[in-house]
């Protein structure tokens, strides 16, 4: 064969492979400018995607941004305060209660923040997962820059859940046929000017913003799933402010003398959600023999590497309404636990693990999910403690479906959780909601207390304040006394921080990210 | 001689390309079915499923679900689902994801271009890499190149691909090049140089055997008789001969690549079709899944077509 | 058999795992799922060799635990795709037409189809087991051998030893053993060894995107996944796993190599 037969070949063969990367990089061309790093733009870093722009899915981002506005805000220490909503006043029935919207609001599209739109807004609001669904309203009506809801019966948490994201307002543009969300024009300081689902957008100052100029001009948010990822960017100055940092991570970024490393409680509770009606865990007993065999400060220690964070009843101390510091805290008493099931007659086989009355070997699944990176970890330690009180547990790693899909058709056992108690600014809305008559998807199965429900009910409706303590009071006691879940510890939001930014804060309701608030030192 | 070789080239050309015009089509649609199928055996309540995928785990709820499925009209039989699917797609629409609401095509075109431009950069560095290292090794079996590359590639080997992306961002942390991210050209070097790691490390050891088998065939004992140089000899023999096994492996992990970067994906926060469609996997985005699967088979088709030609240029007897 | 040193440390060192894998966990004598949470991500001393994790857990004795189960249905995983692989590579370079044609139809129809999908279907069979997801793997794995096999088998074929026998009348079955199999053997175990690091990494990959995890059970891929958090508060804990794993892979390695130049 001549020498010259392979060259053509030699040249095909390299203008093949290089047609690969030629090809692939194609859709360069179209990406929007990149993200400066000039001081200008906040690059924030988050574990949440975006879902969706609904309202109801990854809406929160738009609000936590200050893209969109709710009628009613919160304030630090949770007390509602103006937000789309400059005022409202309710009747003396404190059935009608009428939201004065703020003068000056404009959508970013220009067009006035209108009675019409609110009512749109939270007409398909209504229809959506979030909260507004569970108000008993009659109707809404508009008027030029006022809306007017008509209730049913009284609830007062209603502003509370006028404060939830996925009532925020935007734009009737916004909207498609059905109430599908096509694209987001909110109200806030900041517009959007970039949307890359589910990954990353971008936001810059609004000049349809009536109030203070904030001083951050433009943001920029990117979704990075791996706590890893996310820790390595703070540490590297690739994101002024990166949230949701990993148990590990946090304990290494505090010693990192070029970074601020903030941590705020938040009303969320890693619980463990039991089957009452479960022939093995009907029994108090069993509950509490459960309840005592988990060793909750070695949780907090080891896996949440955080001492504060056992929880000693249901609800966390951010929660002041809520939290009762009277109640005995919950224990970790392995050797009552075994005495208590041994008073049920239930002892161990040869294998270690127990037996009830029937001979019936005491094995329960529990689900959980991995959304929550903490979770597997934490059924891992739950699973060994029960092992060692002498239940065997079948941990099974899921969706987060399961759990609820599993409540309904009754063949969930226990499941492992953390609930957000605060999502709806009044913690009784939700609690309601999970420790209701027939339980909740989230809350208690096969149990429930009618003096709870009629408590929880109670304090939606209006009442003296010392009434309400008092019914808040019962609600606590119950939950700690009868168990229908057991709670594991308390969550906390933490986040690492640039020094070079000034007026940052942790929002425990994780609402807002208060970026108006902010701004470079220089 | 050159130009006979032309056109036989050109006349072997137009069969390659209407089998796999014609595979393309039958890949598709058995893809498409089964894909459809198998997400219809899939144990669990897709209502659920995809209300978990829609509003999270604080907002997923029984109420939520059943809601989805009025929406969706879950509880059709499966006929009347997948003759929709293929109206649809008769009429070029792919649908909507039933999670985040948008067109599926425009979900695809968004993540597919990603990952292409990730998975060229990789295949072009691991060719930087592997090729030079392959050929080092194969002249002299044995030597220390040979060796290093060994141990270097068993270690790629058994490295989980996370913890190396980790170690490369380590690594190079000095250069100011972004742990994660898209949108610059910069965050595409780290989880590239990952990927190319790995890919280098096989493909390094086959062109190693493809070299060291053509060093000890009689066809180069009998160049070396002819005194031809080393150089040349290599370049004549071995590069067709290692050529044939290295395409076939490339072609092989490139499909991998493409839709197994997703751990890459996760840890460099780069938008991809492996994130696409494990989210849409667990959420039961059958629409989602579908389309994603049938723009994956067109892509390996055409990546088949293109493994062909290369072969069909590297190798007369193919012709 | 010439025995190098090379070889020898490539034996020593499968002896080694094995050895570990098979009588490990009787040895180490300690309760892999024992917890002490006061004793977390300690680092490597003499009441835990190998330190613990991050629930207190003895990393050895669950290495140990892991090294069984992860490589014996590793190598279950590998040979399930392997074996088919390369007797349908070998089959369709032979008979070619028809057969060849199907066979290609079907390889590249799994090629094109996500290997997700397939585990994801393979692991319903059975929830909660490891074997089921190490068996979808190998549904993935097969055509990486069937198309290297059928490639290389193809030039084999066509070359004049081949051409010799087929004169003189031998058949397949011959020509395999004489011919063919002795140029595709090292490819095929060098993929092979490569086959057993990729499906514990694939297990890993699983973990990694939250399918497969199933306390408490260690699994060395699943292991390096939950170990993952700790890398640089406690580097050995994620070493061990990908140490054993790199201490395989390098020992099959090295026994072919000498095989091949002895």
């Amino acid at each position: 064969m001549a020498a010259d037969s392979f060259v053509p070949r030699r040249r095909a063969l390299l203008l093949g492979l290089g047609a690969l990367p030629l090809a692939a990089c194609r859709p360069q061309g179209d990406l929007p400018a990149a993200v400066e790093a000039d001081g200008q733009t906040l690059r924030l870093v988050g574990p949440w995607e975006i879902t969706g722009l609904d309202p109801s899915r990854a809406g929160y981002l738009f609000s936590r941004t200050e893209i969109s506005e709710t009628l009613v805000d919160l304030d630090d220490q949770g007390h509602y305060v103006a937000g789309l909503a400059s005022e409202w006043s309710v009747s003396a029935d404190r059935l009608h209660w009428r939201f004065r919207l703020r003068p000056g609001a404009r959508f970013h599209d220009g067009s006035p923040v209108s009675g019409a739109a609110v009512r749109q807004a939270l007409a398909f609001a209504r229809v959506k997962p979030g909260g507004l669904g569970m108000v008993p309203i009659e109707r809404i009506e508009a008027g030029e820059f006022t809306v007017d809801l008509h209730l049913r019966q009284i609830f007062e948490p209603l502003p509370a859940v006028l404060a939830h994201s996925s009532t925020q307002i935007l734009a009737p543009e916004c909207y498609g046929a059905s109430g599908s969300v096509r694209r987001i024009v909110g109200s806030g300081p900041y517009k959007l000017s970039l949307l890359e689902a589910p990954q990353r957008f971008a936001a810059e100052v609004a000049e349809t913003w009536d109030g203070p100029a904030p001083a951050i001009r433009r943001l920029h948010y990117l979704a990075v799933g791996r706590g890893e990822s996310r820790a390595l960017m703070a540490e590297s100055g690739q994101a002024d402010v990166v949230y949701g940092l990993d148990p590990a991570s946090w304990q290494r970024l505090r010693g990192n003398p070029r970074l601020q490393v903030q941590a705020v409680h938040l009303p969320r509770t890693i619980y463990l959600k039991l089957n009452a009606g479960h022939p093995l865990l009907a029994r108090r007993e069993v509950r509490e023999a459960i309840s005592l065999a988990i060793d909750r400060a070695g949780i907090a220690r080891a896996v949440l590497r955080d001492e504060s964070a056992a929880a000693s009843q249901l609800l966390p101390p951010v929660l002041p309404d809520w939290h009762d510091p009277a109640l005995a805290p919950l224990a970790t008493d392995l050797a009552r636990a075994g005495q208590l099931l041994d008073g049920l007659g239930w002892a161990r086989g040869a294998d270690g693990i127990r037996r009830d009355g029937q001979g019936e070997r005491l094995a329960l699944k529990l689900q959980t999910f991995p959304d929550r990176p903490e979770l597997p970890v934490v059924a891992a330690a739950i699973q060994e403690q029960m092992r060692q009180l002498g239940i065997a547990v079948e941990v099974a790693i899921g969706n987060s479906s399961d759990i609820p899909a599993g409540h309904r058709n009754g063949t969930l056992e226990m499941a492992l959780g953390a609930r957000n108690y605060a999502s709806i600014a009044d913690p009784s809305v939700t609690l309601l909601q999970d420790f209701g008559s027939a339980g909740g998807d989230w809350g208690a199965m096969g149990w429930s207390d009618p003096a709870l429900v009629s408590a929880l009910a109670s304090l939606q409706g209006s009442g003296e304040a010392a009434a309400r303590a008092a019914l808040r009071r019962q609600v606590t006691t119950t939950l700690q006394g009868e168990l229908p879940v057991i709670p594991v510890a308390w969550n906390r939001l933490v986040a690492a921080v640039q020094p070079g930014l000034a007026g940052f804060s942790l929002d425990p309701f994780e609402r807002s990210y208060r970026i108006s608030r902010m701004r470079w030192q220089s | 001689m050159n130009a006979q070789t032309l056109i036989s080239f050109g006349r072997s050309l137009l069969p390659v390309l209407l089998r796999r015009g014609g595979q393309a089509l039958a890949v598709g649609v058995l893809v498409g079915m089964l894909s459809f199928l198998m997400m219809r055996w899939l144990p669990g309540d897709f209502a659920y499923r995809i209300a978990a995928g829609r509003y999270g785990y604080d907002l997923v709820s029984a109420e939520a679900a059943e809601a989805v499925r009025r929406e969706l009209a879950l509880d059709a039989p499966w006929y009347v689902a997948l003759a929709g699917w293929w109206q649809q797609l008769l009429a070029f629409d792919l649908g909507n994801s039933l999670v985040i609401g948008t067109p599926v095509i425009d979900e695809i075109r968004h993540q597919l271009g990603h990952t292409l431009m990730l998975a060229g950069a990789a295949l072009g560095l691991s060719l930087l890499i592997g090729l030079p290292l392959g050929v080092a090794a194969g002249l002299r079996p044995g030597g220390w190149a040979d060796r290093l590359g060994l141990l270097v590639s068993v270690a790629l080997r058994a490295f989980p691909p996370f913890l190396l992306g980790l170690l490369m961002v380590i690594v190079f942390a000095g250069a100011d090049l972004p742990a994660a991210g898209h949108g610059e050209a910069a965050n595409l070097f780290l989880p590239a140089l990952t990927l190319a790691l790995g890919l280098a490390a096989g493909s390094s050891r086959i062109v190693r055997e493809a070299i060291r088998n053509v060093l000890a065939s009689e066809h180069y004992a009998f160049a070396q008789t002819k005194g031809l140089p080393l150089s040349l000899a290599v370049w004549r023999h071995a590069l067709r001969n290692m050529a044939l096994p290295v395409v076939a492996y490339l072609g092989v992990q490139l499909v991998f690549v493409i839709e197994g970067v997703v751990i890459l994906e996760t840890l460099f926060a780069w938008p991809g079709i492996g994130h696409a469609l494990v989210h849409a996997v667990f959420w039961r985005d059958v629409p989602m899944i579908q389309g994603t699967c049938l723009m994956l088979a067109l892509c390996f088709v055409l990546l088949n077509a293109l493994v062909d030609l290369l072969c069909l240029a590297l190798d007369p007897r193919h012709r | 058999m010439k025995l190098t040193t090379l070889h020898r440390i490539g034996w020593l060192l499968l002896a080694a795992v094995a050895v570990f894998a098979a009588f490990g966990p009787a040895l180490t004598g300690t309760d892999p799922f024992a917890q002490d949470l006061r004793a977390f991500l300690q680092a490597p001393g003499l009441a835990h060799p190998l330190g613990t994790d991050h629930l207190g857990r003895s990393m050895l004795a669950r290495l140990a635990d892991a090294a069984q189960l992860s490589l014996g249905l590793a190598a279950l995983s590998v040979l399930s795709a392997a074996i088919p692989g390369t007797v349908l590579g070998i089959l369709a370079a032979w008979y070619g037409g028809a057969l060849e044609k199907v066979l290609l139809f079907i390889s590249d129809s799994v090629l094109a189809l996500p290997g997700l999908l397939l585990v994801l279907l393979l692991a319903t069979l059975a929830p909660g087991e490891f074997w089921p997801l190490y068996l979808g793997l190998s549904l993935a794995f097969w055509v990486e051998y069937f198309r290297v096999v059928r490639a290389s088998a193809r030039t084999l074929f066509a070359s004049p030893g081949v051409e010799a026998s087929l004169l003189l009348g031998f058949g397949l079955g011959y020509i395999v053993r004489r011919h063919v199999w002795p140029e595709l053997a090292p490819v095929v175990r060098t993929l092979a060894s490569f086959g057993l690091a990729a499906a514990v990494l694939a297990m890993a990959a699983l973990g990694f995107v939250g399918v497969g995890v199933k306390p408490p059970r260690p699994e060395l891929g699943v292991m390096m996944t939950e170990l993952l958090p700790y890398y640089q508060e406690a580097p050995w804990l994620i070493a061990a796993p990908v140490g054993l794993l790199a201490t395989t892979l390098l020992a099959l390695i090295l026994i072919q190599h000498e095989e091949k130049n002895a």
